[in-house]
């Protein structure tokens, strides 16, 4: 049996990123796209840890801190601004939005 | 370590949070002056910013912060877009029930991610300073919360936004995997080494993400929307100021970090520019909405840009930063009276501009200074920044033929461009108004913001040599391996 190498991880990660991207392009409610971009992102967590782990390089775990505390800034301000959609217009599908259009 | 580097951009986010404390205590009548005081302070930030010389660069924080021509003359640009959008925005919040200082606070935590992205030299810094810049923007966007169309354009911002941020995290770790390295600069000197495949994903991945803050095309999608619903001031803020970090990052990324890749790329580069062109052009005509008009106009601006990052020179980045001053001083007008013609609540509707030039003729006047400086039209500064980029393009020609389809898709860009600008004008000075409307007030503030960003269009489009002195020594300091 072969031993888990970096490139199982990038694959696993890779894959994670596709979901998400798949969940973000197709579905239409924005709490479920959200909870996408969130899949997103911690694709590349995955990919930062283990290439840190592998190359034996810190920096990569310094930028999951950085990416996880940012994504937290990034739920606060997307969730408050979906309820704020929420009552303006009580729907969270995207195809409910179509005040724009020229 | 040389943390008094950073001051300018210390200085703007404490600006941020002192006014932000200073807000619990002013009475709902003076929420006014503070935002007087937030233009104050910003304009002192700037005049600060000249006693630092574009000298050799200079490094914190282990290099991941760098200080250089280039950063100083983006941070310069950055911090002007902000006092004039801060006046925009006193002028704009009389319409918000309240917030006027937290809509103040947050323009200026947004100009001070722009300026930490101008001196960015490690992928976490940009990653940062990138998302400082979009998450604030999100709440700038939807800041009329009981508007629909805003709160509209801030969720598609939202989602968007998140994706391009996705994208951007996953190729600087991509990057890392390959490189081992979260620097700009590999371990064997400047330029991070581009072979591996790992590298090459990421890099474009890093591509499509910064492509979303400066609207290139395929990344393009939320500009018109987003323009269209945002307040007025926002949109100017984004058109001026986050296209330009954008770019900043993208001359930084393509030229300084991965130029052998940017080499390698320069056909897809190339086909974006033509595309990004044609696309905002073509699908500016039929606009009848002022915002979603210059929505579509920033994303064909986004590709004249793009010629000069094409042709992966000193020169064209010059341009480029030429341009962008020229850029926003007209965009910012442009925003700045559609902040002020139109009552709130009311769609900024090109026939509604009838009569514009009875009810203010400054404001008409402005706007179509602004509009033929957008078209390019000598003596205006658009006119040269688009010769500039022209001028690069063609000589890259004359090497290479297939820079010739671009040049010509650009020359057509702009003509077919003339339509839809002039058709701003005509609104504004030969349409019959339906109904005869009361003439417009300007305040003292938004007057001389507006006044600050037409002498920058008339004064630099007939001396453009100190502007243009300026870019090319920002440029010079870029240090392409």
């Amino acid at each position: 049996m072969t031993p888990v190498g970096l490139p199982h991880y990038l694959v696993l990660s890779a894959l994670l990123f596709s979901l998400g991207l798949l969940g973000v392009v197709l579905r239409r409610n924005l709490l479920i796209v959200f909870i996408s971009l969130e899949l997103m992102l911690n694709a590349a967590n995955i990919a930062l840890v283990a290439s840190a782990r592998f190359l034996n390089r810190i920096g990569g775990q310094e930028m999951v801190f950085v990416v996880i505390a940012v994504a937290a800034a990034e739920v606060a301000v997307g969730l408050a601004l979906l309820a704020a959609l929420y009552r303006q217009r009580p729907t969270v599908q995207s195809n409910d939005l179509d005040a724009l259009k020229f | 370590m040389n943390a008094i580097l950073t001051m300018p951009e210390m200085a703007v986010t404490a600006l941020a949070l002192g006014l932000l404390v200073l807000d619990l205590w002013t009475p709902a009548d003076r929420k006014g002056d503070l935002g007087i005081a937030a233009i104050g302070g910003l304009a002192l930030i700037l005049a600060g910013s000249f006693l630092f010389g574009a000298g050799a660069p200079q490094y914190a924080f282990g290099g991941m912060y760098v200080l250089d021509g280039m950063a100083l003359f983006f941070k310069r640009l950055m911090l002007g877009v902000g006092v004039v959008a801060l006046a925009a925005a006193l002028e704009y919040s009389k319409r918000f029930a309240a917030g006027t200082a937290e809509y103040c606070a947050l323009i200026l935590l947004a100009v001070s991610g722009m300026m930490w992205a101008a001196s960015a030299n490690h992928w976490a810094l940009l990653f940062v300073s990138v998302e400082l810049m979009t998450v604030t923007f999100y709440v700038l966007v939807s800041f009329e919360r009981t508007r629909m169309p805003s709160l509209e354009a801030g969720v598609k911002y939202l989602i968007l936004g998140a994706l391009a941020s996705a994208f951007l995290v996953y190729g600087v770790a991509l990057v890392f995997g390959g490189t081992g390295t979260l620097g700009f600069a590999g371990d064997s000197g400047p330029g991070l080494g581009t072979g591996s495949v790992l590298v090459r994903v990421g890099l474009a991945l890093v591509l499509a993400g910064l492509g979303f803050k400066i609207g290139m095309v395929p990344c393009q999608f939320w500009a018109p929307d987003v323009y269209q619903g945002a307040p007025a001031p926002t949109a100017a803020l984004l058109a001026a100021g986050s296209k330009a970090a954008g770019f900043a990052l993208l001359l930084r990324v393509l030229l300084e970090a991965a130029p052998d890749w940017a080499l390698e790329m320069r056909p897809v580069l190339m086909l974006i520019a033509g595309a990004s062109i044609l696309y905002g052009n073509l699908c500016a005509i039929p606009q009848r909405n002022l915002k979603r008009l210059l929505g579509y106009s920033s994303i064909a601006h986004a590709g004249y840009m793009l010629l000069g990052i094409v042709v992966l020179e000193r020169a064209g980045a010059a341009a480029i930063l030429f341009y962008l001053a020229g850029y926003a001083c007209a965009v910012l007008a442009a925003f700045l009276v559609a902040a002020l013609a139109f009552d709130p609540g009311e769609p900024e509707e090109i026939p509604a501009l009838a009569g514009l030039h009875r009810r203010s003729p400054y404001l008409a006047a402005a706007l179509a200074l602004s509009m033929i400086s957008l078209a390019g039209i000598p003596p205006l500064v658009g006119f040269f920044g688009k010769f500039l980029l022209l001028k690069g393009v063609v000589l890259a020609a004359f090497d290479s033929r297939s820079f010739g389809w671009l040049a010509g898709v650009a020359l057509a860009g702009i003509v077919t461009s003339f339509y839809y600008y002039f058709g701003v004008v005509r609104a504004i000075y030969w349409s019959a108004p339906a109904a005869e409307r009361p003439p417009i007030a300007v305040s003292r503030v938004a007057g001389a913001a507006l006044g600050a960003c037409l002498v920058g269009i008339v004064a630099a489009g007939v001396f453009p040599s100190p502007l243009l002195e300026a870019a090319r020594l920002a440029a010079g300091a870029l240090r392409i391996p």
